[in-house]
C-alpha cells in the first residue's frame, strides 16, 4: 500500500496508498475518541470538567434540529462575512497599490482598527444594524479583511516589472495588465490569507451572535453555558470545529484546484 | 539607375539609401543617474532587414531595444522616426514586436494562452486567438504541447513559446534580444536555421541581438557592432552572403573573413569595457 518515492527534487517521500490515504482522517479521529473516552472513564473525570465523546455524540444525535438550524445560521453569516470581507480587501489592496498616498494615509488606519478587540467592537455593531443576520456578517467582514488585503499586497510586489514591460510594449492599458498578470500573480499569496481569513470570519459571526440573536452556533454555546450544560457547550464546539475545518478545507480545495502552479515563478 | 530627379531629398544611410527606412534613430542617448548608457546612437533599418547587434556586456543593447520597444524615453534631443514619421519613444507602445532576454512566459497560462498573450491584449477573442496561435504550432516545433505549462517544458521549447507570442504580434519591426541566449549550441544552431525559415516566410523586419558572432553573420543582413558603454554603432558590417544560407557556410572564407573583421572590432571594445570598469 505504500512505498518509498525517491525523487532527486527531494527528500525521499513516503507515498500512502489511496485508500490510506481517504480513511486516514477517520481512522485517526476514531482513534483518537477512543482514548479520550478511555481517558475519561478509566480517570473518573467529572463531565463537570470533560464529558465523555459519546456523550457528546449522543447529545447531537438526540437534538439534532438545534444544532442544524444553529449551523445553518452561522454559516450564512461567515460565509456573507468571508466573501465581503475577501472581495474588499482584494479591492483595498488594488487601491493601495495603485495610489501609494492614499496607502500611506489609510494603512496605518485599517491597522490601528484591527488592534480594537472585536469584542468591544461587537456591541457597537449591533447597536447600529441591529440584531440582524447582516450586522454578524459584518463582525465576520471587520476581522477577516485585512489579512486578505496585506497578503494581496505582497503579492502584487512579486510581479516581475520586466514582465509588466512586455505587456505595455502590446500596447496593454492598466485594466489589462491588472487583470492578466497582477491578480494571477497575487494568487497563492492570497489563498494563504483566504484560509486565515475563513477561520477569523467564523470567528467573527460566533462572537458577534455573543450580542444578542436567537438562532446560532454563538446563541447555543451562550445558553448551554448559563443552564450548566457542559455536555451542551462541548457538543456546540465541537459542530463549530466541524465548520470551521469545513471551510478551511473548502478554501484549501480551490487552492489546490486554482493555484496549480505552486509560487514558481 | 533612374535619371528623373527626386522631389523628396534623399538622407543617404550606408548602402541603403535607396528605400527609405522603416525606423530610424539619430542622436539618440539615454542616461540612468549618472550612468549614461547610450551615446548619439545612429540606426537606420530597412523593410524586411534582419539585423543583428553584437556588443560588450553592458553597452546598451537591451536600452535601445527598450527604446524601440517604446518603454523607455531617451535624452531630449534624439530624432527617432518610424516609417518617416517623427515619434516619441511613447508612441511606439503597441506598435512594435518585442521578445525580452527572458521568456517571461506566465506560470499560470498554458503554452496556446502564453503565446496569445498579445493578441488578447489587442482585444481579439480567444477562441480566433487560440485558433491562430494553433496553427503556428508545427512551425514552431510545439505540435501536442498546447496544454503544457512552462514548468513542464525544456529550455529550448519555452524560448519558442516566446518567439510564437512574438510572431503573432504581427508588427512591422520585431526585437529579438539574446532569443538563444541561454540554449546550448546544437538546439541554438537548429534554432537559428528555423529563425531563418520563419523569418524568409513571414518577412519580417527583425532586429536581433547576441553575443554570438557566428551567430550575428550566419542569421544577419547586416551586422551592428556596438562601442563599449556608452554605447553606439561603432561598425556596421554588411554580410553579403547568399540566402538561403546552409549550416555550412560558417566554414566558407568569406564567412571567415567576415568573422575576423567583427572579432577584432569586438575585442576592441571589451577591452576597453573592461578598463573602464576596473578602475
Ligand atoms: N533601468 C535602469 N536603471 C539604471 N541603469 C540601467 C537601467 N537599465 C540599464 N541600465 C544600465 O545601462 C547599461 C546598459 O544596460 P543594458 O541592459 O542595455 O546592457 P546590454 O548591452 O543589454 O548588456 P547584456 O549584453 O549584458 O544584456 C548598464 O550599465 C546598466 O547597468
Ligand atoms: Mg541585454
Amino acid at each position: 500500500m505504500s512505498g518509498i518515492k525517491a525523487s532527486a527534487a527531494s527528500l525521499p517521500v513516503f507515498s500512502t496508498g489511496r485508500v490510506y490515504a481517504a480513511i486516514k482522517p477517520i481512522l485517526w479521529l476514531t482513534l483518537g475518541l477512543a482514548v479520550i473516552e478511555a481517558t475519561v472513564v478509566l480517570f473518573e473525570i467529572r463531565p463537570y470538567y470533560l464529558p465523555r465523546p459519546s456523550a457528546i455524540a449522543a447529545n447531537i444525535v438526540a437534538t439534532p434540529g438545534a444544532y442544524i438550524s444553529g449551523l445553518w445560521r452561522t454559516v450564512l453569516e461567515t460565509a456573507l462575512g468571508f466573501v465581503a470581507g475577501s472581495v474588499f480587501g482584494v479591492a483595498i489592496a488594488i487601491v493601495f497599490h495603485r495610489w501609494t498616498l492614499l496607502r500611506e494615509l489609510f494603512f496605518p488606519l485599517f491597522v490601528v482598527s484591527q488592534t480594537i478587540p472585536v469584542i468591544a467592537f461587537g456591541a457597537v455593531v449591533v447597536l447600529w444594524f441591529g440584531n440582524t443576520l447582516f450586522a454578524k456578517a459584518v463582525i465576520s467582514f471587520y476581522i477577516s479583511f485585512l489579512p486578505v488585503t496585506v497578503n494581496t499586497l505582497l503579492g502584487f510586489n512579486s510581479v516581475d516589472p520586466r514582465q509588466v514591460q512586455l505587456m505595455r510594449s502590446f500596447g496593454a492599458k492598466d485594466g489589462q495588465i491588472l487583470r492578466r498578470i497582477y491578480l494571477p500573480a497575487a494568487l497563492p499569496q492570497l489563498f494563504v490569507a483566504l484560509k486565515l481569513a475563513s477561520s477569523l470570519a467564523l470567528v467573527g459571526a460566533i462572537v458577534g451572535e455573543w450580542f444578542g440573536d436567537t438562532t446560532g452556533l454563538g446563541v447555543l454555546l451562550l445558553q448551554a453555558m448559563y443552564n450548566e450544560n457542559v455536555v451542551g457547550i462541548w457538543a456546540t464546539i465541537v459542530v463549530s470545529a466541524c465548520l470551521g475545518m469545513g471551510l478551511y478545507s473548502l478554501v484549501a480545495l480551490a487552492e489546490r484546484r486554482i493555484v496549480f502552479w505552486g509560487n514558481e515563478q | 539607375m533612374s535619371s528623373t530627379a527626386k522631389l523628396e531629398p534623399q538622407e543617404p544611410i550606408g548602402a541603403y539609401a535607396a528605400e527609405r527606412p522603416l525606423i530610424e534613430l539619430r542622436n539618440v542617448s539615454k542616461t540612468f543617474g549618472s550612468v549614461k548608457a547610450l551615446s548619439d546612437l545612429e540606426v537606420a533599418i530597412q523593410p524586411g532587414e534582419l539585423v543583428t547587434v553584437v556588443g560588450p556586456s553592458g553597452c546598451g543593447k537591451s536600452t535601445l531595444f527598450n527604446i524601440l520597444a517604446g518603454l523607455e524615453e531617451p535624452d531630449p534631443g534624439n530624432i527617432l522616426r518610424l516609417k518617416g514619421k517623427s515619434s516619441s519613444a511613447s508612441d511606439l507602445l503597441g506598435k512594435v514586436s518585442f521578445m525580452p532576454q527572458r521568456d517571461l512566459l506566465l506560470p499560470w497560462r498554458n503554452v496556446i494562452d502564453n503565446a496569445i498573450l498579445a493578441l488578447e491584449v489587442e482585444g481579439m477573442s480567444r477562441t480566433e486567438a487560440r485558433k491562430q496561435a494553433r496553427e503556428m504550432l508545427p512551425e514552431f516545433g510545439l505540435a501536442g504541447f498546447e496544454a503544457q505549462y512552462p514548468n513542464q517544458l525544456s529550455g529550448g521549447m519555452r524560448q519558442r513559446v516566446a518567439l510564437m507570442r512574438t510572431f503573432l504580434f504581427k508588427r512591422d519591426l520585431m526585437l529579438l534580444d539574446e532569443p538563444f541566449g541561454a540554449l546550448d549550441a546544437l538546439t541554438r544552431t537548429m534554432m537559428q536555421r528555423w529563425l531563418l525559415d520563419v523569418w524568409q516566410k513571414h518577412k519580417r523586419t527583425v532586429l536581433f541581438i547576441t553575443h554570438d558572432v557566428d551567430e550575428a553573420i550566419f542569421l544577419g543582413d547586416r551586422v551592428l557592432v556596438m562601442t563599449a558603454r556608452p554605447g553606439k554603432v561603432k561598425l556596421e558590417q554588411v554580410v553579403d552572403l547568399p540566402r538561403p544560407r546552409k549550416a555550412d557556410i560558417v566554414t566558407s572564407s568569406e564567412f571567415i573573413a567576415l568573422k575576423k573583421t567583427l572579432l577584432e572590432a569586438i575585442e576592441e571594445e571589451s577591452m576597453k569595457s573592461f578598463q573602464v570598469s576596473g578602475h
